[in-house]
């Protein structure tokens, strides 16, 4: 959770400070800013995992949730009866209403460490996905370079054999073909020397592509044994 | 260019004499085919040319070869499915087997030799570097 960013949102400054106090006491805080109502705009809040909203002035709520993104992770710590939260949790899905009655600190904060860890994961899946999108182009190509490479090969075979063979048969042909001959037997040299390059690069893709995976496996272990 | 080439077992073959040694080129491309025969013939090779991998055991039994070049990337047979079988037939397991291919990783040469493969030749290679892999048997 150290990494995490939340923002508090909230025109009572006590509620922001015990609030900070409280997950600052605990071994991982996330980095917490708080702003108020007036200067709160999502568009130019820091980026943000979490956003508690707690208590604002009167008319502030609605017009603070309506300027969130329906996908951002809410919590919303405020004496809204529940009727109201109803209302709110239809329009905003990931929305979690925690009453401020006497242990609202702690229920919170247990609250925000499943919601960040969500996030997290989420995070991780979408990059592992980004992965999986470019591990899949990478394959593709490198079975196409494995294809070309055995018809360029065969290829090759005979350009070379033949401009070997040519030149063994004695006053068949003049010096000037000779030399032509001898031309394309180091042109069909260089385009092999190509092609080795191309088969390095397709082992080093495959390295990058296992090295990639690797990384993902990592990454979404310590979420699995979180949990 | 250095193709490779690499010998496995040509002791238990004996050394080659004068008498005009017959060769067998099992590739499904013809030109290939061709082009190997005309490498061999040019150094007194008696060259047998097939590009159907599924005639293999039929042509050998009636040409009876000294040593066969063999094609791995075929279609209907591959060239790996080849040697195996020709290894473990009591009539053709003496037979040298020399794969010839394009297939070039470490893990495509060990396979070759797991299956009883002889000698392995990477395509492209030089004139010389056949040869000197067919001398070895042939």
């Amino acid at each position: 959770m150290r990494h995490a960013n939340v923002v508090i949102l909230t025109d009572e400054t006590e509620f922001a400070r015990l609030l900070t106090a409280c997950w600052q006491a605990e071994r991982q805080a996330p980095n917490i800013t708080v702003l108020n109502s007036d200067s709160w705009r999502e568009q130019d809040a820091p980026t943000h995992d979490l956003v508690v909203v707690g208590p604002v002035r009167d008319g502030k709520i609605t017009s603070v949730l309506r300027s969130l993104d329906p996908a951002t992770a809410v919590i919303l710590c405020v004496p809204a009866d529940s009727q109201e939260f109803g209302q709110l949790r239809t329009k905003y899905p990931r929305l979690v209403h925690i009453p401020l009655r006497e242990d609202w600190a702690q229920t919170l904060l247990l609250v925000a460490g499943e919601s960040l860890r969500r996030a997290k994961a989420l995070q991780t899946a979408r990059q592992a996905e980004r992965n999986a999108a470019r591990n899949e182009n990478h394959a593709t190509l490198g079975r196409y370079m494995l294809d070309m490479k055995h018809s360029v090969n065969n290829a090759l075979t005979s350009m070379l054999g033949n401009a070997e063979l040519l030149p063994l048969e004695p006053g068949q042909l003049s010096s000037q073909s000779l030399a032509q001959i001898k031309t394309m037997h180091s042109m069909a040299l260089r385009i092999n020397e190509v092609m080795q390059r191309f088969s390095s690069l397709a082992s080093e893709m495959q390295d990058a592509e296992t090295a990639s995976q690797g990384e993902t496996a990592d990454t979404a272990a310590p979420l699995s044994r979180r949990r | 260019m250095a193709a490779d080439v690499h010998l496995w077992a040509m002791d238990q073959y004996g050394e080659s004499t004068a008498v005009q040694k017959k060769v067998l080129i099992i590739d499904d491309s013809p030109a290939q085919v061709k082009l190997m025969q005309s490498l061999l013939e040019k150094e007194g090779y008696w060259p047998v040319g097939l590009s159907d991998p599924k005639q293999v055991e039929n042509t050998i039994a009636i040409e009876r070869p000294n040593v066969i070049l063999l094609d791995v990337v075929m279609p209907d047979r591959n060239g790996f499915q080849i040697c195996r079988d020709l290894k473990g037939n009591a009539e053709f397991n003496m037979i040298p087997v020399i794969l010839v291919t394009s297939k070039d990783t470490a893990s495509d040469k060990y396979w070759g030799q797991q299956q009883g493969a002889d000698g392995y030749v990477t395509k492209p290679f030089t004139r010389e570097e056949l040869l000197r892999a067919v001398r070895r048997f042939a």
